[in-house]
């Protein structure tokens, strides 16, 4: 950062406490809260933390530091993995988290408008009884507006998209305070630029996200799962290219590794083979649902899988997937006390099994303890490093493994990042990936933030 | 329609430009004489022309590089075009600006099946793309009825749709890379064969930019494993209300068919008498909805749909029986535009889209509408995704008629607007609803999506004109560019 950010002072304090009242804080641990997010990454506490409850509040609070130059952080629910709500340059963090209102759900267009505060699993509660679902589902109990401020996805994304699919209009409060709608309840739009897409994974540096438009589903009429184990990560990977290149509306296709199936097993109480395993979940009628298991069970078959189980009723289903859903607690419990970095690269669906197999490898190679967990479907895979914060030398062992997954990974015509963001923990990676496309990004960061208040010191440096 | 003043000293220069542009593309490539311009003087939207200064007709991104740095050296405005099809006049050439057609990047570069993609140069026809890879079974999805003819880099320039977009998405939806050339000749490649890259979405940002950030060189689509089976529904109402219900309600039920398209009295006959597709000609409104996927599916979908239909008032349901029944069915939607084309010297095509649930009141007041003006209209659209295209019927040697036929046209427009829609579903703004941006968005928000500009293109010289009403300097939205304490375009045109 060229210039030093400037510090709160009671005079930025006193023109807050007139916004918000009462509501903000400069307590040491409501601040070292809001610096802290689920990630390795050194917590970098605010100055203060306001708690908003609308946009016209974020608009003025965006004002009174944009007068003082100021930076802004906007916090959701603190799930993020790369260090997105650290202050590292101190300044204002406001959190959204009181913004939890549905605004409104419109069954017939099969959308819903939604405060940045609302969190997943709350929308979804909230719809119930409508029929229709939001799939969106990164795993974490994240806010909508967090999961739109880092393109979050999650195990569904090979039928339903990622957040870049299922945004369809934001209100977003810019640099200087003023608010804008980038778009509309249309389903579609070629109405000048698309400042959604460019809102949606901007990870706070360009503005704040107050409301959020969402794209719903019907709650399918059926849905089956199936497991499956395989010989080796390639004839796994293989599987999964025939199934989707073969029409198989597959709505989820998860792989654990190994030794994350030894874990799961010991965790779990469970009895699966210790071999890279498949798990599938199929959405549709029920008639389609039978026939997608069967397409599938065949492709398995050919490529040496074996003990193909599924189930369509929720309870066997449940079971079968109970090994996915406890992976993440299964591997922390591999090592007592240990805090789990996730990588997250991403490659073309025809390199993984070279990615995933080369990374195994490189893992043997090293003193490190890890399991690996892939939304394959997408190409995506989650290496889980379990390490000791407090040892230097296990966490630069941890990072120079990052930084050849992430070389591996982009030599392969792939990204840094499938899910979870730049933060300021891969900016570098940014550069290495996308060379003279990252001189574009600087130039929109300094359009639309000419002071460099918004986040700064995220996704690009200025 | 107010376009820039041209500015005579370019013009004057012109004889230099065309030299400095032979330099890099040699021989025919560069276009000066008047009868070949007059090839490009207009797109889709014929009602308002303009040669070129010169057309430029480059085979390389190396070439394409050179002309950008070259034309901001010079400080002369480009316009890009692709096949020309546009039907909001995004291609719509300048007297003072060099349009640089991309007809020649015509060769796709990879096909690759493993991982769904075809990387293809943006020149390539859309339907080239399904073409190429249709042996094996596969397609590529968005489908604009224009797809013989328009090139997949101008798809990306207005983000288009199509009869299936409801399912499969449109052209943003399918779009996982792109090569293109900055303002200052500068090369950049976005995405890749992988899902989402990270950092901000320059690939979003690009689609639907309308040629006014960069010039695309070379795309990398997703294509799609065709259906195992398809079948389709053809369903007559006795009312427009009545159809828009049924549409409301498949969706509802939780139903997204691979298509669902609806037409109007006065296209249902246009459409039947010129490809006799065996369309009701006794009912209000038609709905051709489409069922696509595994064949267990598909039948019981059509069950659903059908059921549906005839709870919703339908006098009439026909389901296809074969493949060749539902080409048929397609047929006469497919050729509706020509077909009105037909019954009328002119027709004036309109883009808007709407919340779904608006469609009767929309249907209604387009009626309205309709009667006060004299114009005969004819309502096509993506019932599914709320994207209407009425056409309004009109003949441009009638003096006035064209004007009322804007008037009108305009008066549809903010009337989606005002019920939650936009202005342009796949169109793009173009010149033709520059003049409305206003209606849809603020003042705050148009000027932050021209400091977007910016960002890209300070001097305004890609495609200057298009999209916004009013161009502001970059140093009124509070960036300043001063060289050698001037501004760098101090005599830039505002309009």
């Amino acid at each position: 950062m060229a210039v030093e950010a400037a510090r709160v002072n009671d005079d930025l304090i006193e023109a807050l406490r007139e916004i918000v009242g009462p509501r903000l804080s400069t307590s040491a641990a409501v601040c070292e809260q809001h610096g802290r997010d689920e990630s390795y990454h050194t917590p970098h506490p605010p100055d203060v933390v306001v708690f908003a409850e609308s946009t016209d509040e974020v608009a003025g609070i965006v004002k009174a530091c944009a007068r003082r130059q100021v930076p802004v952080i906007p916090f959701g629910a603190g799930t993020s993995l790369e260090g997105h709500v650290a202050a590292l340059h101190g300044g204002v963090c406001i959190d959204l988290g009181a913004m939890d209102q549905v605004v409104a759900v419109n069954p017939e267009d099969m959308d819903a408008t939604v405060q940045a505060g609302v969190t997943r699993a709350q929308l979804n509660t909230y719809l119930r009884d409508t029929g229709l679902f939001f799939p969106i589902d990164p795993g974490a109990e994240a806010s909508i507006g967090g999961m739109t401020a880092t393109r979050a996805s999650g195990t569904n994304a090979v039928r339903y998209g990622t957040m870049r699919e299922n945004v369809l209009a934001l209100i977003v409060v810019l640099a200087d305070g003023r608010v804008i709608r980038t778009s509309r309840r249309a389903r579609k739009s070629s109405a000048g630029y698309d400042l959604t897409r460019l809102f949606v994974g901007s990870e706070g540096t360009l503005g704040v996200i107050t409301e959020i438009t969402l794209r719903l589903y019907g709650i399918p009429e059926a849905i089956s799962a199936a497991v499956c184990a395989f010989p080796t990560v390639a004839d796994a990977v293989n599987t999964v290219i025939l199934t989707i290149q073969s029409g198989v509306p597959v709505a989820r296709i998860e792989l654990l590794d190994k030794r994350q199936m030894e874990a799961v097993n010991t965790y779990s109480d469970l009895e699966y083979a210790a071999a890279p395993t498949l798990f599938f979940e199929f959405h549709g009628t029920e008639r389609a649902v039978a026939e997608q298991a069967e397409t599938v069970q065949a492709i398995a078959a050919d490529l040496g899988g074996e003990n193909f189980a599924w189930a369509t009723r929720p309870e066997d289903r449940d079971k079968l997937w109970k090994a996915r859903h406890d992976a993440l607690y299964a591997s922390l419990a591999l090592r007592p006390g240990c805090r789990g970095w996730v990588t997250d690269v991403c490659v073309p669906i025809s390199r993984l099994a070279e990615c995933i197999t080369e990374t195994t490898a490189d893992l043997e190679k090293s003193p490190l303890i890890a399991t690996i967990v892939g939304h394959v479907g997408d190409g995506n895979f989650h290496v889980v490093l379990l390490v000791d914060p407090d040892q230097a030398e296990e966490i630069a062992e941890a990072e120079r493994f990052n930084e050849r997954l992430v070389m591996r990974a982009l030599a392969m015509d792939g990204t840094c990042t499938g899910e979870h963001g730049i933060g300021h923990g891969k900016m570098d990676f940014l550069i290495a990936e996308h060379g003279e496309a990252v001189g574009v990004m600087r130039a929109i960061k300094q359009a639309l933030d000419p002071d460099n208040i918004m986040n700064p010191g995220k996704i690009v440096r200025v | 329609m107010r376009m820039p003043e041209p500015d005579a000293g370019i013009i004057a220069r012109r004889s230099d430009i065309i030299a400095g542009l032979r330099k890099i593309v040699p021989g025919e490539g560069v276009i000066v004489d008047e009868d070949e311009l007059r090839v490009y003087e207009c797109d889709g939207l014929s009602a308002y022309r303009q040669l070129p200064l010169i057309v430029v007709l480059p085979e390389t991104t190396a070439q394409v590089s050179a002309i950008l740095s070259f034309c901001l050296a010079e400080g002369v405005k480009i316009v890009p075009r692709g096949a020309g099809t546009s039907l909001a006049g995004g291609t719509l050439p300048l007297a003072d600006g060099v349009t640089v057609g991309l007809g020649k990047f015509n060769r796709i570069l990879d096909i690759d099946y493993e991982n769904r993609v075809v990387v293809a140069q943006s020149g390539v026809t859309n339907l080239g793309i399904s073409d190429a890879v249709r042996h094996r079974g596969f397609y590529y999805a968005p489908d604009p009825s224009s797809q013989i003819a328009c090139s997949i880099g101008g798809n990306v320039s207005t983000n288009s749709g199509g009869v299936h977009s409801l399912k499969y998405g449109l052209t943003t939806n399918n779009l996982l890379g792109l090569e293109m050339v900055l303002i200052n000749g500068e090369v950049v490649h976005l995405g890749g064969k992988h899902l989402d890259s990270e950092g901000y979405d320059l690939l979003g940002l690009m689609t639907g930019s309308e040629g006014l950030l960069g010039i695309i060189t070379e795309v990398t689509v997703r294509i799609l494993q065709k259906p195992e089976c398809a079948r389709a529904l053809l369903i007559g109402f006795s009312s427009n209300e009545s159809a828009g219900d049924c549409v409301a309600a498949i969706i509802g039920a939780g139903i997204i068919p691979g298509g669902m398209e609806m037409m109007d009295k006065p296209a249902i006959h246009a459409a039947e008498d010129f490809v006799h597709a065996g369309y009701p000609r006794d009912v209000e409104a038609l709905l051709i909805v489409e069922a696509d996927g595994p064949e267990a599916e598909v039948e019981h979908l059509i069950e659903r749909i059908e059921a549906i239909a005839k709870e919703s008032g339908a006098v009439n349901v026909r389901i296809s029986r074969d493949e060749e029944e539902r080409l048929k069915f397609w047929a006469g939607r497919k050729a509706a535009f020509p077909a009105i084309g037909r019954i009328s010297p002119d027709y004036y095509c309109m883009d808007g889209t709407i919340p779904r649930n608006k469609l009767a009141q929309v249907l209604k007041r387009i009626g309205a509408l309709s009667k006060e003006y004299g114009l005969g209209v004819a309502n096509v659209f993506h019932a599914g995704d709320g994207n209407l295209h009425p056409l309004i019927l009109y003949d441009a040697n009638k003096p006035g008629e064209l004007e009322a036929v804007e008037e009108m046209g305009a008066k549809i427009l903010r009337l989606c607007v005002e019920v939650g829609g936009v202005l342009t579903g796949e169109h793009g703004v173009g010149i033709e609803k520059r003049d409305l941006m206003d209606t849809m968005f603020t003042e705050d928000d148009l000027k932050q999506q021209q400091r977007v500009k910016c960002a890209f293109d300070d001097g305004h010289l890609l495609n200057p004109g298009k999209v916004y009403p009013t161009l502001h300097r970059c140093a009124e939205l509070g960036r300043v560019h001063v060289h050698r304490g001037q501004f760098r375009f101090p005599d830039l045109p505002r309009f």
